[in-house]
């Protein structure tokens, strides 16, 4: 996959602030926050529950506003986008893979990935077609299968092929392995790993496991809504 | 523990305005139905009750031995409570009445005498004054024999009480129009009950003291009850005296039924208080207890036409519950991790379907009533009682409403373990009914039925004597009955399976298109969308087969009407002032057409049959002729036939048959020869044979040429004139009422006849029934339709936002939404048109006996059925664009956080 050469950072957040509700009742979810994604880097954002990771997730793919602060794109504003816009923007490079997956519950396997390919538009690189994607994710012969008769590694899977199918330059994970097994958490995190070595894509993970973040090439740490630590591993 | 559920049902529901305000909304609609409904029905059978009593033109009919006991027994009878008035009169016979006129000595053969007393016609309307009035020692004839002997007011006729009895001399006051011959002189058997009889062909009515002194001593009198009493009917054979009481209509209160007790209250205290000295012959009794008859039947028409209606907006409720299902569930989930027992969430589902039941039946009930006084003319007949009871009945509705759709959602988590709960629902297998094969036993028996009461001709029970009552089997209507629910049985078991076949078939097996992701979609979701087709195209399809049926319904009333009167107007004048009256109406504003006819009677043998003198080149064009009013040729044929010759005589099938008459057979008919004052033979010669003829009766009657009837009667002219309208016929009628009063016409409107047509269920209102039901079905309609978009988008909230986050165009996932809504909205009118169609023919069918002549084909109101169908399409227009303008504001990390 040919991906064009970039001049800055991939994504930023700028003094990005996210208050959800209003008056008293009002909880500050991210305060403050600076963050600068680069081409092809994988980072993780680790922190408790509660800390602000899947928040700032949201706000990196442009599914947030933020309340206050900027998030760009490719050196564009995001944040400032409506709506259309914005969707726009994600289909052309971002994509997620949830906590539990989301596949589209009426679709199988294929489709999910099939969709999510046309979503993206453009012509299709061989290597991205449904089919393809799903053998790469060893799914291969659960192409015809619904969601609903998927295993949570297997759906998982799925999802991992379904973002790949958008041709992403920047890949979300929201704890992709926080509802599997240790043994089954591993062998997707090896897979995405894998895939973004092969494809070459940002990867930013948002994990309260600290040996998931330990395995990322930068770590960001959040508490409270705020970076409190980041580290580069070698 | 209950005052913290309680405030915690108000708090949920308070917090989630929207939630609560949809549901409320949607459970008002369908009591409201519910209440607008038994406010008509209840309104309707009062308008019965008041029909019939209104009908009667003599309640209560009480022989009595002698003219004293007469005397006594009115007075007693009219101090009673709930009697309005009540007055001696008698009956009697006589043998002839002559006038020495300045054309000779004209005889009139045997009539009957009717006496009353001053003021009778104040209360009573047996017969009505044309001219003059009755004075002590005078006469007053009726118009028929006034005209026989060519009588005026202040000519002196002489009356004959039997043969070889010296006649008395009588001044003429009056002529009159007898109204009510039939009963006046019926034979007076209280232990037989009334018997109408063919009046007399010849009435006098004298003064009751005039005639108690001068015709009642010549004649023996017959006694009052027991075995001389009389069960023969016409003319009397001797003096009848009997007390003539009529009931206070206010005494008279609700249904039939109700009314009937109340009355036969009445008439046996007044009884009891004369023991031994007054049976009454009840003609009012009679005549309640045929509409109580009628009435069960409006009630299960009513219920077969509302019932399904309500039953369907009581759906819609419940389809507006599962769009708040999920986080109903989810709510209900969290309460049971926090403790909260099963008593605590089946208490709280109480409560909370109690407070939303109690504002939407406020809400409703006060939509009923604005629905009745808007959409019935008469406003429904309203009092506080009714306010009252309607608003209980809706609150009562709309709680039981509400706490099935609730009960539904916290059965489920009462079932599930805690994490279930908060995740999803989870289904049993099949129901029992389901397993019974309780659909398509349903359709069996209702296909057997209907194929039963076809084969015996949905045979209508006539009554033999002269005013039939026709007679249903309810068991009827359990075909349509099953119909419905073997249809919706059906329709839940199928569950879509259709249309995953179909999306199979046609979609292929891995989709990459978006016509072919929205049918994959589309098939899958099979449940979901069967579940909005179930709702929508039942409420259609009830559209559809109330519409058809209605509109069936109503032509047929015209028709009935038209043929039971004869044309848009028809004026009824003494004989003689129809020419002149044909030419003065031919140029009154509002005329398109007039024919003049004569009503006269003949005699085939010893049968006395209507015969109708008509002008075959006007009367086509002053009234609608059908081909089925004819056997052997068509309408334009037979009065062509009637043309060919001057004698010509069109007979009935029943004549035919009895006298074994064919076509150019020569008919001698006995005709009164007014001239004369006796009957002649006349020769006649069958061209043809009638079924029905506008005005005619529904038994035995004769159309001939009304110039050769003239002649060989010697009537002076024409007594009716049939009239078409340019315009509204009740302006017309009253127009016409206004310039011919002098002449002494009546003058009836098609509309008047219409409300008026006494056949069984026909005489039932259903203008009130359309319009509520009507306009009900088509808000449905469009409530169903936004109903289903709006529940499809809740329920596929997490699913739209997913599509938005992995940067699907907001065109792409509003196609999922209008492809759906377009699938049920199409398949529901498919549905809709078949099922509707099936379920009119089926009502019309059994009814067919109802309606004279039955219905050729069924009418469409193709006004109704499109806003049927634009009011659905709407629907999906405005909840669709709404549901697309939010999908752009959907807060996609909000959505994709929710577990």
């Amino acid at each position: 996959m040919t991906q064009p050469s970039l001049q800055g950072p991939l994504a930023a957040c700028k003094q990005v602030t996210v208050v959800y509700g209003r008056g008293e009742a009002s909880v500050t979810a991210l305060a403050g926050i600076d963050l600068v994604i680069e081409p092809e880097e994988s980072v993780a954002l680790w922190g408790r529950s509660g800390s602000g990771k899947t928040t700032l997730l949201h706000v990196l793919g442009g599914l947030l506003e933020p309340t206050t602060g900027v998030v760009e794109w490719q050196g564009r504003p995001l944040s400032t986008l409506d709506a259309v816009a914005r969707g726009r923007m994600r289909a052309a490079g971002i994509a997620y893979v949830f906590q539990s997956a989301n596949l589209l519950p009426h679709f199988t396997a294929f489709e999910n990935v099939a969709f999510a390919a046309r979503a993206a538009g453009g012509e299709l690189d061989r290597r991205l077609e449904p089919l393809a994607l799903l053998e790469l994710v060893g799914l291969g012969g659960k192409a015809d299968s619904l969601p609903s008769e998927l295993s949570g590694g297997e759906a998982q899977r799925a999802a991992i092929a379904r973002a790949l199918a958008q041709r992403p330059r920047l890949l979300l994970c929201d704890e992709p392995t926080g509802h599997l097994d240790t043994d089954t958490g591993d062998r997707i995190l090896a897979l995405i790993e894998a895939l973004q070595r092969e494809v070459g894509f940002a990867l930013v993970i948002a994990t309260h496991d600290a040996d998931v973040a330990a395995r990322l090439g930068r770590e960001v740490e959040l508490h409270d809504g705020r970076i409190v630590r980041e580290e580069v591993h070698a | 523990m209950t005052l913290t559920l309680a405030r915690l049902a108000a708090l949920s529901l308070v917090r989630a305005p929207g939630r609560a305000g949809t549901r409320v909304l949607v459970l008002a609609t369908a009591v409201a139905l519910l209440g607008a409904m038994l406010l008509f029905i209840g309104h309707s059978l009062r308008t019965m009750t008041a029909s019939a009593v209104r009908s009667v033109p003599l309640d209560w009919q009480g022989p009595v031995s002698s003219y004293a006991a007469d005397l006594r027994v009115a007075t007693e009878v009219g101090r009673q409570p709930g009697v309005a008035e009540a007055v001696p009169t008698a009956t009697a016979p006589f043998a002839s009445a002559e006038h020495h006129g300045s054309a000779g000595t004209i005889r009139a053969g045997a009539g009957a005498i009717l006496a009353v007393p001053p003021g009778y016609l104040r209360h009573i309307r047996t017969f009505r004054l044309l001219y003059g009035s009755l004075k002590p020692g005078a006469i007053v004839l009726d118009q028929q024999l006034a005209a026989t002997l060519q009588a005026q007011v202040g000519d002196t006729i002489a009356l004959s009480p039997r043969p070889g009895v010296k006649p008395r001399a009588f001044r003429v006051s009056g002529v009159a129009a007898l109204t009510a011959g039939d009963v006046l002189f019926q034979p007076l058997n209280p232990l037989v009950g009334p018997a109408p009889a063919q009046p007399p062909a010849n009435v006098a009515i004298l003064p009751l003291v005039t005639f108690a002194h001068t015709v009642a001593p010549e004649l023996g009198s017959i006694p009052s009850v027991g075995p001389g009493a009389t069960t023969a009917t016409g003319a009397p054979r001797g003096v009848q005296w009997h007390v003539q009481a009529q009931v206070d209509p206010r005494a008279l209160t609700g249904s039939p039924s109700r009314a009937l007790r109340l009355e036969s209250r009445i008439r046996n205290r007044v009884q009891r208080s004369l023991p031994g000295q007054v049976q009454f012959v009840d003609n009012l009794a009679d005549e309640l207890s045929t509409a109580t008859a009628d009435s069960l039947y409006a009630q299960a028409l009513f219920v077969m036409l509302a019932g399904p209606g309500a039953l369907i907006a009581l759906g819609l409720a419940y389809l507006a519950s599962l769009g708040t299902a999920e986080r109903d569930g989810r709510d209900l989930a969290l309460l049971r991790a926090r403790g909260a027992s099963r008593r605590h969430l089946l208490t709280l589902a109480a409560i909370e379907s109690m407070l939303l039941g109690v504002l939407a039946g406020v809400v409703g009930a006060g939509a009923s009533f604005l629905a009745v006084r808007l959409l019935v003319r008469s406003g429904g007949g309203l009092d506080l009682a009714r306010v009252l009871s309607t608003v209980a009945v809706c609150v009562l509705l709309a709680i039981g409403g509400a706490l099935v759709a609730r009960v539904g959602v916290t059965v489920t988590v009462l079932r599930g373990s805690v994490v279930e709960g908060r995740r999803s629902t989870r289904r049993a297998g099949s129901p029992l009914w389901q397993r019974l094969h309780v659909d398509g036993l349903a359709l069996a028996a209702s296909g057997l039925i209907y194929w039963l009461t076809a084969r015996t001709g949905f045979a209508a029970v006539v009554n033999p004597d002269a005013n039939p009552t026709l007679s249903l089997s309810v068991y009827m209507f359990f075909g349509p009955a099953l119909l419905w629910v073997g249809a919706t049985l059906l329709l839940v078991r199928a569950r879509g399976r259709a249309l995953a076949w179909l999306s199979a078939r046609f979609a292929g097996r891995r989709a990459t298109t978006l016509p072919a992701f929205l049918l994959a979609s589309a098939g899958r979701r099979g449940p979901a969308i069967n579940r909005g087709l179930v709702l929508v195209g039942l409420l259609l399809a009830y559209g559809v087969s109330f519409g058809v049926f209605t509109a069936t319904y109503d032509q047929q009333a015209r028709v009935d009407a038209q043929l039971t009167l004869g044309a848009d107007v028809v004026v009824s004048a003494p004989s003689g002032v129809g020419e002149s009256l044909q030419r003065a109406i031919a140029h009154a504003p509002g005329v398109a057409a007039t024919s003049t006819l004569e009503h006269t009677y003949a005699y085939v043998g010893p049968d006395l049959q209507d015969t109708f003198g008509i002008d075959p080149t006007t009367l086509p064009r002053a009234t609608d002729l059908r081909d089925s009013f004819f056997l052997g040729g068509s309408a334009t044929e037979m009065l062509a036939r009637l043309r060919s010759r001057p004698d010509a005589i069109l007979v009935s099938k029943e004549t035919v048959t009895d006298y074994a008459l064919s076509v150019g057979d020569l008919l001698k008919l006995r005709i009164l020869d007014r001239r004369r004052g006796r009957f002649r033979i006349v020769p006649f010669h069958v061209v043809g044979v009638v079924q029905e003829f506008p005005s005619a009766p529904k038994d035995s009657f004769m159309v001939a040429n009304l110039r050769y009837l003239l002649a060989v009667t010697h009537d002076p002219g024409p007594n009716v004139v049939f009239v078409k309208a340019n315009g509204d016929p009740v302006a017309l009628a009253g127009e016409l009422s206004r310039e011919t009063a002098r002449a002494g016409t009546t003058v009836k409107n098609i509309r008047q006849q219409t409300a008026q047509t006494v056949s069984s269920i026909t005489a039932i209102g259903m203008a009130g029934i359309r319009q509520i039901e009507g306009s009900f079905v088509v808000v449905l309609a469009a409530a169903a339709m936004a109903l289903f978009v709006a529940v499809a988008v809740t329920e596929r909230r997490r699913e739209l936002a997913t599509m938005a986050a992995i940067g699907a165009s907001i065109r792409d996932i509003a196609g999922f939404v209008w492809s759906e809504a377009a699938l049920v909205l199409v398949a529901a009118m498919a549905l809709a048109s078949l099922l509707g169609w099936l379920l009119a023919e089926m009502l019309v069918a059994m009814l067919r006996h109802v309606f004279d002549p039955p219905p050729d084909h069924l009418a469409a109101p193709w006004g109704f059925l499109g806003a049927l169908a634009g009011a659905s399409v709407l629907g999906i227009l405005f909840t669709g664009v709404v549901a697309v303008r939010r999908m752009r504001r959907l807060q996609l990390g909000a959505i994709l956080r929710e577990e």
